[in-house]
């Protein structure tokens, strides 16, 4: 039974988070995937991934933006903000994913998700999963139909490897769907950016997930950690360190691949001094006037340490893998399933000795 | 459990929660490939090294105050998560190993650690395997695991024995276990008792006589233990004014010349001598010396010209030829008195010894270093134990004991001990693997002894010393103590 505090739900009753979860019914179908596509390694033998943590900070999606948005030549417009204290709820929504051991013919990856609730800064949690995932050539069709009937454009070609990031994404969004269904008159905020129409942002999920948040007054803000837009080949993160924070510069003009949909207007944010500068995504469809209204809000209302907002810090560090838990899931596979664990040799290392090493060693 | 590592005679084992492991227990490591096992003790148990622990924890930090919430994981992976998080490492020592279901002290062999199977190895195996339980069986109490821990007396003939713990651990509780259990095996033991501990010995804690009363003979100097001259030697004479009266060697040649006179004459006796010596022709400082002594000789109250009320030391070991104490009561006695009783004590059982009048005996001496000369130390474990004294040291203070008797000691009792001087001084003893000693001893509960040596076969036992029904002597008074404050008119 999940206790979190009510915020500015819906007005009827039964209507409260996690209700969605039944309407939607997303999570026992990730369950009974998880259990199912388990069932198929019985007795088998599976090797144990070198997990690199560091690589794991970067999410798929931040990797994805770097390679969308590498604009050519934007103009730019400077908003100084003001903060507005106003008890506005902030919820922040993460999920991570990780592959922790392959087999001959597939890989085994899981899947956590969490939201923190921050009103008048009083932080809450809610996480979901692990969920253990094996995916192989056999069972990947049945993954793949999930994906679809969650309008993920999915070739039934895929490689294995590429259904983590699948996956990942699949349980963000109908995280993102149980927050807008069920808010009012929040903050919302999003790792990643508005950019839809790609491998793992179907365009009308997402722009489903942007009209129900809308619906209840709720602003979404996504925010990326890294992105590659540039301004005269230099990043735009570093020429805005001369304005004194907060503020916000919109670029516009931009320019990408055709095939992408830029779902929301596109920011640089800064919100502290000695913090850094970063992507922000605000729904397109919301007024100019409540879109520097939200992030004044959330500045605000939310500890923004470094400028990043501390709900979406806290949403990152409970979804995230820790080296232990990777090897706690790995002992639940091998006990539930019966697998054989295997420790395959580590090639470079046998190559290069010390030199073959990253910073595992 | 997991073999994880071996470093010399030391092995790292992995353990899970619900692996019931604790320190000073032994495991066994069963390798099938090569039908070998091999015995280890648990020495220490630390947290395991594992990756990302740091971060698992400061997550969980959020928890205490600042952040609440809740994890939904219906698969329950959480409790193999924190499974793995509590894994602890066992540090283990090797004892030996198992060879064709025979012990042998081979420790040159790894174990596989992809076939090892390791289990906890019952106390009660352990005592079989290596017949630590001889035909003389002295019970010293249980194990955690409820298993009677039984040494053979044997293991205790002829051999030096340290028992040694901070106050209030329960020494001298298993010194009066190792009396009493000697004693049912009709052994002779004699008791050096500073604090009048061991004189109820024969009475049960309501004040009833048990099975040991008779053989319990208490001597308390200057009241029901006093000797006539012509009981002493000269020799034990000498030793007495020289070395707890610190008589100079002239005065002591004049004494010498004294005695024979007396001794030739056949007038023996206190007075006499005090007449003697008055009137004796030699150097009037010498006169004076000698007569200093003989007043301390006098007041000390242990020498009577009385032979009806004169104790045979020889007697008294008679009447325990079928077992029993001497306990030697010097809870009383002035610094000086108690010199002068054990000087005459030592003298007599060397003398007798020597002499095949009395069956060799176990001595128990508390804190000796209050009594015992310099030159008693080298003795004690040369001379004195090659004629039949066998000693057992009981001490809160270990550094008073020699360091040869450390090396030299055959058995050690080791009770609790925080202080780094004092695990600092235990570690010098021979039997005793200081990694072992000192992880073990710092963490024993009171009454808890971790026992070394032969008498337990070189395998390091934990043992929580049985209780006793006796009545407790030697309490120490209390100044709160409701009947004290009762008495003072304060309650």
């Amino acid at each position: 039974m999940l206790v979190i505090e009510q915020l500015h739900y819906a007005t009827t009753p039964r209507y409260n988070f996690p209700q969605p979860l039944g309407d939607l019914e997303l999570p026992q179908k990730i369950i009974d995937l998880s259990l199912n596509s388990m069932s198929n390694l019985e007795g088998e033998s599976f090797q144990t991934c070198e997990v690199d943590f560091l690589e794991l900070t970067r999410s798929t999606q931040e990797r994805e933006n770097m390679a969308c948005l590498n604009g050519r030549s934007f103009s730019t417009q400077l908003t100084p903000l003001k903060p507005i204290s106003d008890d506005t709820p902030i919820i922040a929504i993460d999920v991570s994913s990780i592959k922790f051991g392959e087999t001959e013919t597939g890989i085994l990856c899981a899947v956590r998700g969490s939201v923190v609730w921050n009103r008048r800064r009083q932080y809450r949690y809610f996480r979901m999963g692990p969920f253990p995932f094996y995916v192989n050539e056999d069972n990947k069709m049945e993954v793949i139909d999930l994906l679809r009937q969650y309008h993920f454009q999915v070739s039934s070609s895929l490689n294995p490897i590429d259904m983590q990031a699948k996956l990942c994404s699949l349980t963000e969004k109908w995280i993102q769907m149980n927050i807008c269904s069920s808010s009012n008159s929040s903050i919302i905020l999003w790792d990643g950016s508005l950019t839809a129409a790609t491998s793992n942002n179907p365009l009308e999920v997402i722009s489903h997930l942007l009209k129900m948040a809308r619906q209840r007054s709720n602003s979404v803000l996504a925010f990326s950690k890294t992105t590659r837009i540039g301004f005269l080949r230099r990043k735009i993160a570093d020429l805005s360190r001369k304005y004194p924070p907060p503020w916000l510069f919109e670029v516009q003009q931009m320019t990408f691949s055709p095939s992408l949909h830029l779902l929301g207007n596109v920011y640089i944010a800064r919100f502290k001094c000695n913090g850094y500068s970063f992507r922000l995504d605000i729904d397109r469809m919301v007024p100019i006037e409540e879109k520097i209204c939200a992030v004044q809000k959330l500045i605000g209302n939310d500890l923004v340490f470094q400028s990043y907002p501390e709900s979406l810090r806290l949403a990152h560090i409970y979804s995230t893998f820790t080296a232990n838990e990777v090897i706690g899931i790995q002992h639940y596979i091998a006990q539930e399933f019966k697998l054989k664990v295997l420790t395959r040799p580590n090639v470079r290392k046998m190559l290069f000795g010390p030199f073959g090493t990253r910073s595992d060693d | 459990m997991k073999l994880y590592k071996k470093a010399g005679n030391t092995i790292h084992i992995l353990s899970f929660p619900g692996e019931d492991a604790k320190k000073g227990c032994y495991l066994i490591i069963e390798d099938k490939g090569c039908n070998k096992s091999m015995i280890v003790q648990v020495i220490d148990i630390q947290f395991a090294n594992i990756p990302g622990i740091m971060e698992e924890l400061l997550r969980d930090s959020f928890d205490d105050g600042s952040v609440y919430g809740e994890s939904i994981d219906p698969l329950d992976i959480t409790s193999h998560i924190l499974y793995i998080q509590d894994a602890s490492l066992l540090v283990c020592k090797i004892h030996g190993s198992i060879e064709d279901a025979k012990l042998v002290l081979d420790s040159s062999w790894l174990p596989s650690r992809v076939r090892s199977k390791i289990r906890r190895l019952p106390i009660e195996s352990l005592i079989n395997l290596a017949a630590i339980n001889g035909s003389l069986p002295i019970n010293l109490g249980e194990t955690d695991e409820s298993r009677h821990v039984t040494i053979d007396a044997h293991a205790l003939d002829g051999k030096l024995n340290i028992i040694t713990g901070k106050k209030g651990t329960g020494k001298s509780h298993l010194s009066k276990i190792l009396v009493l259990g000697l004693i049912d095996h009709k052994a002779t033991t004699i008791v050096l008792d500073l604090n009048g501990e061991y004189t109820h010995l024969g009475l049960t804690s309501d004040g009833k006589e048990n099975n040991f009363y008779r053989k319990i003979h208490v001597l308390t100097p200057g009241l029901n233990f006093k000797v006539t001259l012509p009981q002493i030697s000269l020799y034990v004479m000498q030793k007495v004014l020289i070395y707890a009266l610190n008589l100079p060697g002239t005065s002591s040649r004049e004494f010498r010349r004294i005695w024979k006179a007396l001794d030739d004459r056949g007038d023996l006796s206190l007075h006499e001598l005090g007449e003697a010596i008055r009137s004796w022709n030699c150097n009037q400082n010498v006169k004076d010396a000698l007569f200093s002594r003989y007043h301390a000789l006098l007041q000390s109250g242990f020498f009577t010209d009385n032979s009806g009320e004169a104790v045979s030391l020889e007697e008294i070991f008679w009447k325990t030829e079928n077992g029993g104490a001497v306990v030697i009561n010097l809870s009383d006695a002035s610094p000086t008195d108690r010199q002068i009783v054990v000087e005459y004590i030592l003298g007599k059982l060397q003398e007798l010894l020597s002499r095949e009048k009395i069956r060799p005996v176990f001595l128990f001496a508390e804190e000796a270093h209050l009594y015992l000369r310099e030159t008693y130390w080298d003795d004690i474990v040369t001379r004195m134990r090659h004629l039949g004294v066998f000693t057992t040291f009981i001490t809160n203070q270990p550094n008073t004991i020699h360091e040869n008797i450390y090396r030299q000691a055959d058995n050690v009792f080791l009770f609790n001990f925080i202080n780094e001087h004092d695990l600092e001084i235990i570690s010098r003893a021979a039997k005793v693997d200081v990694e072992t000693a000192i992880s073990i001893v710092r963490d024993l509960p009171p009454r808890h002894c971790l026992a070394l040596g032969a008498a337990v076969r070189d395998f390091p036992i934990v043992v929580k010393v049985k209780d006793l029904d006796l009545q407790t002597g030697g309490e120490t008074r209390l100044f709160f103590a409701n009947g004290q404050m009762q008495k003072v008119g304060i309650i």
